[in-house]
């Protein structure tokens, strides 16, 4: 998903509000995977605290990610493998067309990767004429219906088997069932055609391993291993962050990451990839492409207050649990990360101010934090983003979401760091409150600009009387405090 | 591309990091093989195992495989390995319709447990991925395994905590006879389980053989038969990869 449309925030989670089919795939989503994982993390031999640990590897791979990023292309071409590093997604998207073009590639299958639809890399590609076709069953499914993944891991998540079953019908022309089995293998038919004529696979990379130089893919349906395997030409794409610099650092990273996807011990398939087919091997793909991708991360790195970010390890688990996700679902989102990690993800990497909605629309409930299996403090780095959009700030191009909001606080602290004017605000409040209608005794609707509070709720009036004037009249003037208005 | 962009991509990220050069970083400075006397001394326990110890590592190998829909058959000999397979071989029927053809590694525990006679008994071929030049080459390993509807392999080693068998690709053990056919059938011996992925990582980083001849070009860890999710989070098996695994462990 090349295309941005974060600034559709509103609009978006508003639809998703009103889809009651949307709705109860969230909850039953949430509902399913949320509460396992939680309880998948109390189970590990070491505890919870494992979580903790991961961080600790992932934060420091990335505070050295130069060296690790080094190592890994030296050992990786020591394999035959061929290394690119890509400062953007048009590079990248380049270097995979160009591989394509000269080896006269028709059609390609994908292992599902969050950094290719981040790029946009498949209508690069298609504009080449080259057929694309996703493989991951829930992005093979998204892909036919010509929408996007709305979940990191489950992509098709927002789609009924009744939605799947007319879509098979018609695009794969089986005979229209809604029972899932059935679906599953029609899809398995049709993908295995696609596998084994292939010219060339492309996969993503959970987490390189710099020490040995591999990367790793991992996936519970075996497609990415099909991709991997079959065509001529492998080729990866690689966010730059996702590596670590010894094997044993798999030992907790990989236990984290396939509980917070889905509360499994181990993910079906792992697979460590360092390079081509070697001389006698009798499968296997003859070409090995890795392409290191920047775009914007080396930005997100040089900021020690966001630099946590990179830490992430694309579970979804903040996902899985966060309040906001489980209502307006992943399109509102607007770009290709969503959920708690897209709500600071996708400001640092198309701009803030593009995509304020987002983190403007979390909730901080901190429930992501408490997921998330590498404990990334996103809600910290939620607030930052919101201090950015209050106060501007140059170093990220941000400009002030809203000038009338910065006066307002402005003249809010003003008012009520002064005890004359706090107390005059009061009564004048008060008083004008009278005029606004009223439901049971309380304000039912604020006029502009204040209406936003009043939409869903209704507001308890302003009382004219300050808590310490009411205090020190029940309890006397001269009560223990000193601070009673003269 | 020039190996110039290389460096500058690469000087980028240590500018963000806040250095000019390596620093007086480097990668075993920063990260030193902490594990390495610990390793050896794990995988001198780890070969000096007892029975008993054994046994309930098998014991809690089958219970993970259970809620994995995994099947682990213990076994007391190679043959009898092979009497089973050939009898699940029997009662399966083919995915892609054409005749049943199973396929399997050249690999000493394969061959030692005669399973060709086995086969034979029920007028199923079977292959074996031999490799070098008298033997498959990649195009015939590939209209093989495509034929065929079991891959019979073994594994260096399975894991016990999570049900992890772990394979690495070699010349006569191609990954492909794992991955596309729709049974997957791995034959390993008992003292090849271990508890858990401390000690794999330890072994295979540490143990002299594993040492030396790395992780090849393409390991592969399988937990499981393949499974989706992906239509309202129902289960279901044969995604793309097999639909059902097999382990076969000769307990001797």
């Amino acid at each position: 998903m090349s295309e941005i449309r974060t600034e559709y925030y509103r609009d978006g989670a508003r639809k998703a509000q009103q889809d009651p089919v949307l709705q109860s795939a969230l909850a039953a989503a949430q509902s399913r995977i949320g509460g396992a994982t939680a309880k998948a993390y109390m189970d590990f031999p070491e505890g919870p605290g494992l979580r903790l640990l991961g961080h600790d590897i992932r934060m420091k791979a990335i505070e050295n990610l130069d060296i690790l990023l080094e190592t890994l292309v030296e050992n990786i071409q020591k394999k035959g493998g061929h290394v690119h590093f890509a400062k953007d997604g048009r590079e990248a998207t380049e270097y995979c067309k160009e591989i394509a073009l000269s080896r006269g590639v028709r059609r390609v299958v994908k292992g599902k990767s969050m950094v290719t639809e981040e790029i946009g890399l498949n209508s690069a590609l298609m504009e080449e004429g080259i057929k694309v076709t996703e493989t991951d069953l829930g992005e093979f499914i998204v892909q036919l219906a010509g929408e996007h993944p709305s979940h990191i891991i489950a992509p098709a998540v927002h789609k009924t088997r009744r939605e799947i079953g007319k879509l098979f019908s018609e695009k794969l022309g089986i005979p229209y069932t809604t029972d899932p089995p059935t679906l599953t293998q029609a899809a398995r038919k049709a993908l295995r055609e696609e596998f084994l004529s292939a010219d060339m696979g492309i996969s993503g990379c959970n987490l390189a391993c710099a020490e040995t130089g591999h990367i790793t893919t991992v996936s519970n349906e075996g497609n990415i291993r099909m991709a991997t395997t079959l065509p001529k030409i492998h080729v990866v794409f690689m966010g730059m962050e996702r590596i670590v610099a010894r094997l044993e650092d798999h030992d907790i990273l990989l236990r984290l990451l396939a509980t917070g996807a889905a509360a499994q011990k181990m993910a079906v398939y792992v697979s460590y990839i360092g390079g081509p087919r070697t001389p006698g091997q009798q499968d296997g793909p003859e070409e090995f492409h890795l392409i290191i991708l920047d775009n914007g991360r080396s930005r997100i790195l040089a900021d020690e207050e966001f630099r946590e970010i990179l830490c992430c390890i694309r579970c979804a688990a903040c996902l899985n649990v966060c309040p906001v996700y489980g209502k307006i679902g992943g399109h509102a989102y607007g770009h290709t990360y969503c959920g708690p990690i897209g709500a600071v993800l996708t400001p640092l990497l198309v701009g803030v101010n593009r995509a304020k909605d987002l983190c403007m629309g979390e909730t901080l409930c901190g429930a992501c934090q408490a997921a998330c299996p590498v404990n990334i403090d996103i809600p910290r780095m939620l607030l930052s983003l919101r201090a950015k959009l209050a106060d501007g700030d140059p170093q990220w191009s941000v400009t002030r979401s809203s000038l009338m909001e910065k006066a307002f606080y402005m003249a809010w602290a003003g008012m009520v760091r002064d005890r004359r004017m706090y107390e005059l605000a009061l009564r004048a409040v008060s008083g004008a409150q009278k005029l606004l209608p009223r439901r049971e005794g309380w304000v039912h609707r604020l006029p502009p600009p204040f209406h936003g509070w009043s939409i869903h709720r209704d507001m308890k009036p302003v009382s004219g009387k300050s808590f310490i004037r009411r205090w020190s009249e029940t309890h006397g003037r001269r009560g223990e405090g000193g601070n009673e208005p003269r | 591309m020039n190996p110039g962009d290389n460096k500058e991509f690469i000087r980028k990220i240590r500018l963000a990091l806040g250095y000019r050069s390596q620093g007086g970083r480097t990668f075993s400075g920063v990260f030193p093989d902490g594990r390495a006397e610990e390793s050896v001394e794990l995988i001198r326990r780890i070969k000096n195992r007892g029975p008993d110890e054994r046994q309930w590592l098998l014991a809690r190998l089958i219970e993970e495989a259970k809620a994995l829909n995994m099947m682990v058959v213990p076994v007391k000999d190679a043959q009898s390995a092979a009497k089973q397979i050939a009898k699940v071989a029997q009662e399966k029927e083919t995915e892609w319709g054409g005749p049943k053809r199973v396929i399997a590694w050249e690999h000493p525990l394969i061959e030692r447990m005669k399973l060709n006679r086995e086969l034979q008994k029920k007028g199923i071929p079977l292959d074996f991925t031999i490799p070098g030049p008298a033997g498959m080459g990649t195009d015939m390993v590939r209209e093989r395994v495509i034929a065929s509807y079991i891959g019979v392999t073994s594994a260096e080693f399975c894991v016990a905590s999570s049900a992890t068998l772990v394979m690495k690709t070699r010349p006569g053990q191609p990954r492909s006879v794992s991955l596309v056919p729709t049974i997957h059938m791995a034959v390993i011996e008992q003292d090849q389980i271990i508890a858990d992925l401390r000690e794999l990582y330890a072994l295979l980083k540490w143990d002299p053989y594993h040492k030396e001849e790395g992780l090849t070009n393409c390991m592969t860890f399988i937990t499981g038969p393949s499974k989706t999710g992906d239509i309202e989070l129902i289960l279901i098996h044969g995604a793309h990869g097999p639909k059902e695994l097999y382990l076969y462990v000769i307990t001797g």
